[in-house]
């Protein structure tokens, strides 16, 4: 068996595919490794401009005095970039890195909206007239190039030897069929993964030594198993040819089939299926939703109006009728903004579950979740965000509660705690990535990934094993 | 002549490549198609919807000032063909005579989950892009080097024929080969075009459709010629196959990726920034140095812009600037229902001064426009179109280059909505003159007669015609077919001196 390996890798490494692969691939992670040198200590800077500047924000009201805090709330929450960017870019332009814990909507002459929980979309940048081109990430190269290079590395792997009449040879030796296979697979995912691993090292290098990117042992920790995806993902490819190959007669044919399939599972399944799922979803168009928003808004308003003047003015019932307005109506619309989120949610997830017929969404979306970029790790951080909101009220009651002064009634400047906090206190907001939690969304997709290439392997022996030589 | 060019077109027709060209090519462009037509339909319904919202949000204003006029522009229904900037860039934009409309001042309207914006939407260029010119290789690749193996070359070769015929005959039956499963898949996604009640192609349409097909051709021809050329150097199936391929990826998956992360991205140019911004922020403050001196001077005491009107309504001015997209204006808004009695003699005075400021406003604006345009111009377009021109360094972004071209959503195209916008917003200001609306005591007032924005001309955005699109895309297809003529010249020169 390691005989016939051998001499598939000899053959492969003096071949013409094999120095081209290699230069395309080190071209690309090359390039790759550059690019995010250039752009994440930029980012990364960005990120910490935002959170000192959010914590100027919330010390600015602490210092004034309790309702205040509460009132404000804690200002913009970002969500803090992942060093392994240059793994997956993970459509991040397309979600917002910030929430607003602090969204206010009106104010009268005594009342102020208090804060709530909003989720801004990404703004997408319509000043940007440049040309539109996908990131040139880890996703990119093994998604579609690595698993290009793999079909045809294996296309006439069976084909082309029973075309030249060595299979025959071959199999008249005294060696299973079976084990035939396997050294034949054996030859040539090594002879595949030796250009990917030297272009993922060269990548790898140039990231590390670079004095901006610090990469932590979790990280690499993370590299590791989105390497190890990488790999079964070529195996899938490689029985995918295998399989073909042992099929079909003639090799140019195996190849036209192989990469028929190639384009339409890698090229094209991925965005129509997303299309056609899209399309059935159900939401209605932006302003809908600022309707329903104001519609809810004034229907409190007038009922409260009508409570309110019924009261003598600074009567504690006055106040306490005040107070359950604004919260009331921080709730409701609270409420609102959170159930369109999960709406939307919804709908992505409904069209990414469609897409995993697909093997090329499958490994992108793994990628995405061990290198914490992408929708998942979005909805780690929104998760964090509410965490964070409801920590940040359990405290603005605690230190109420603390005051013998105050009136316990929240909403209202005269209802609660006039003294200042101290911003050490107040808690802070961080942003972080669990590799546990990754896991286990990717559990699900791992597992398919494992199904499909076990299922082309098994049907690339029994192909094997039936060849009529 | 005609014999080898039967006895060629019978090869490749028999063959199972050709089958599964046709056969993959009609699954996804009809998947595709149909998909397309949804979103278009769902596209210009939020359109639709857009256009009544504001129509009723105007009627809803009593006064002149408060009202903001909004145009919207429609999705072109060539963006299924190649969807190019027509959903990405802004689709509404106001129109007022306080700032003259531009690209960068546009809103956007549309569906409510931008998250669903991450899926990537595909247009029937692209699956053409993609498929035609892999298509065209596997066609290609074994065209002389498998006459050559297996010795057939030899023998068609010692017939009195000239070299010349043969290559011509090859390339001729080769590419009627691939235009079959190409025009089949047209004519299929242009019947479902026709049977979507949303769509309505005019003859301008079909021609430009004609272009792009004239486009697809020069595209498939290109490809198919590079697959000739490794053919007819390399000698051997199997080299030729390996380079065609790797040469396919590299041209349509890599090199449109990777060409504009590795030329380094130009600087944005701050020092222009400022410089506009500052003339722009001088414009605006010597027009408020000569509002607050009319106020100052005018007939009426005091220096109060709302003449201490006390009625009920609101009343609101700012001056804002953007330094990021140079935009600067002064936007004075009064909504009054009614006025007490105390107020009727300010009325003249106040009429008065609305009319001066509504004229100074305007040349205001005016004036911005013109530091303002050429200014964006070189901030973001220039920097851009630098970015296309590497991309068209081959053939598939020339390709894509010239079927945006064609279908009219391209930069040029989406921009002529609002050029378009521009003339509409003068005969806004035209009707207003006409009218004396900034005189009017509508302007700041409902109490007596509300605002009337039944007589404000209607606005309607037609595409140019197919000659401005066959001029936008010219050069490109040109540039096309001239790769074309170069890869033929050099492939005959090779076949020439090949020795059998």
């Amino acid at each position: 068996m390691w005989h016939i390996a051998k001499r598939e890798i000899y053959n492969n490494l003096n071949s013409l595919r094999f120095a081209l692969a290699t230069v395309l691939l080190l071209g690309l992670m090359l390039t790759n490794a550059v690019v995010h040198l250039r752009e994440h200590p930029e980012r990364v800077q960005r990120y910490r401009e935002r959170v000192s500047g959010h914590q100027n924000h919330i010390a600015a009201h602490a210092e004034s005095s309790l309702y205040d805090l509460a009132q404000e709330g804690p200002g913009n929450l970002y969500k803090k970039p992942s060093d392994l960017r240059f793994c997956a870019e993970g459509g991040e332009a397309f979600m917002s890195d910030r929430a607003q814990a602090g969204y206010h909507r009106w104010s009268t002459d005594t009342l102020k909206s208090f804060w709530i929980l909003a989720y801004p979309s990404a703004t997408p940048n319509r000043d940007n007239v440049r040309p539109d081109v996908t990131k040139v990430d880890w996703g990119f190269i093994i998604g579609y190039v690595l698993s290009l290079v793999a079909l045809l590395f294996t296309f006439d792997s069976i084909s082309g030897e029973r075309e030249r009449g060595t299979l025959r040879l071959t199999l008249s030796n005294p060696i299973p069929r079976h084990t035939v296979l396997i050294g034949k697979f054996l030859g040539a995912f090594i002879s595949v993964n030796i250009p990917f691993i030297l272009a993922v090292l060269v990548n790898l290098l140039v990231i590390s030594t670079s004095s901006d990117v610090h990469l932590d042992a979790e990280a690499w920790g993370r590299l590791g198993i989105i390497f190890c995806v990488a790999v079964l993902y070529t195996c899938l490819f490689l029985a995918l040819g295998m399989l073909v190959s042992a099929r079909v007669q003639r090799s140019a044919v195996s190849l036209v089939t192989l990469l028929l399939v190639w384009v339409v599972f890698v090229v094209f399944m991925p965005s129509t299926l997303a299309s056609i799922a899209g399309r059935s979803t159900s939401s209605g168009p932006t302003y809908d939703f600022s309707e329903r928003s104001w519609k809810l808004h004034e229907e409190l308003s007038s009922d409260y109006y009508s409570r309110h003047y019924k009261e003598p003015e600074g009567s504690t019932k006055r106040i306490e009728i005040d107070g359950a307005y604004v919260t009331k109506d921080a709730e409701q619309q609270e409420q609102l903004h959170e159930e369109r989120l999960n709406r939307r949610i919804a709908e992505v997830h409904r069209a990414r579950a469609i897409t995993r017929i697909s093997p090329v969404t499958i490994v992108q979306n793994l990628i995405e979740s061990f290198a914490g970029t992408g929708f998942e790790r979005h909805l780690q951080f929104l998760e964090n965000v509410q965490i964070y909101a409801r920590e940040f009220r359990t405290f603005i009651v605690d230190t109420d509660n603390a005051d013998p002064e105050s009136l316990h009634i929240f909403g209202v400047r005269t209802g609660m705690s006039q003294e200042p906090v101290s911003p050490e206190a107040v808690p802070k907001f961080e942003d972080t990535l669990n590799l546990s939690k990754d896991f286990n969304t990717a559990a699900m997709e791992l597992l398919l990934l494992t199904l499909f290439v076990l299922v082309l392997l098994s049907g690339a022996y029994l192909a094997f094993v039936r060849v009529e030589v | 002549m005609m014999t080898l060019i039967r006895r060629e077109l019978l090869d490749n027709l028999m063959t199972f490549r050709f089958a599964a060209a046709t056969f993959i090519m009609l699954l996804l462009v009809v998947a595709n198609t149909f998909v397309l037509i949804i979103d278009y339909e769902r596209r210009l319904a939020s359109h639709n919807d857009a256009v009544k919202m504001h129509q009723r949000q105007l009627q809803e204003k009593i006064t002149y000032s408060a009202g903001e006029v909004r145009v919207d522009r429609p999705p072109n229904p060539l963006s299924i063909f190649n969807v190019g900037f027509d959903k990405r860039l802004g689709n509404e934009v106001r129109i007022s005579h306080r700032v003259v409309p531009s690209l960068w001042d546009a809103g956007m309207h549309g569906s409510d989950n931008p998250f669903m914006d991450m899926f990537a939407s595909m247009d029937i260029v692209f699956i053409f892009e993609v498929i035609l010119s892999l298509f065209a290789l596997i066609f290609a690749y074994n065209a002389f080097a498998g006459e050559y193996e297996s010795g057939t070359l030899r023998l068609v070769l010692t017939h009195p024929i000239g070299r010349g015929k043969i290559l011509v005959a090859k390339y001729m039956s080769a590419m009627l080969c691939l235009i079959v499963p190409l025009l089949i898949s047209l004519l299929l996604s242009i019947i479902l075009l026709t049977t979507s009640t949303a769509i309505s192609l005019n003859s301008d349409d079909f021609l430009r459709i004609g272009g792009i097909i004239l486009t697809s051709v020069a595209y498939l021809s290109v490809f198919y010629l590079i697959g000739l050329l490794i053919s007819a150097a390399t000698r051997r199936t199997s080299t030729a196959l390996m380079l065609s391929m790797f040469i396919w990826g590299f041209l349509v998956l890599v090199y449109p990726n990777m060409i504009l992360t590795v030329v380094p991205r130009p600087e944005s140019p701050d020092a222009l920034r400022t410089s506009a911004f500052n003339q722009i922020e001088n414009i605006w403050e010597t027009f408020d140095k000569e509002r607050k001196h009319y106020l100052a001077t005018d007939d009426f005491p005091g220096e109060d812009w709302g003449y201490e009107l006390r009625g009920l309504g609101s009343r609101g001015a700012n001056l804002m600037g953007n330094s990021q997209r140079l935009l600067y204006t002064y936007r004075s808004v009064m909504n009054f229902e009614g006025f007490g009695e105390k107020d009727e003699p300010k009325m003249p005075h106040a009429q008065k001064h609305f009319g001066f400021l509504g004229a100074q406003t305007i040349d205001a604006a005016d004036r911005t426009w013109l530091i303002r345009k050429p200014a964006l111009e070189e901030i973001f377009i220039q920097r851009a179109d630098i970015e296309r021109i590497y991309l068209k360094l081959s053939p598939v972004g020339l390709y894509d280059a010239a079927t945006q071209a064609w279908a009219g959503t391209d930069l040029l195209g989406v921009r002529d909505f609002f050029h378009a916008a521009r003339q509409y917003r003068q005969s806004v200001i035209n009707y207003f003159y006409d009218n004396k609306v900034f005189e009017s005591r509508q302007w700041f007032a409902g109490d007596k007669g509300e605002a009337d924005w039944s007589g404000l001309p209607q606005f309607s955005f037609q595409r140019d015609d197919i000659n401005t699109n066959a001029k936008r895309a010219i050069p490109d297809v040109c540039l096309l077919l001239m790769i074309n003529v170069v890869l033929f010249i050099v492939i005959f020169l090779i076949f020439i001196k090949t020795e059998v």
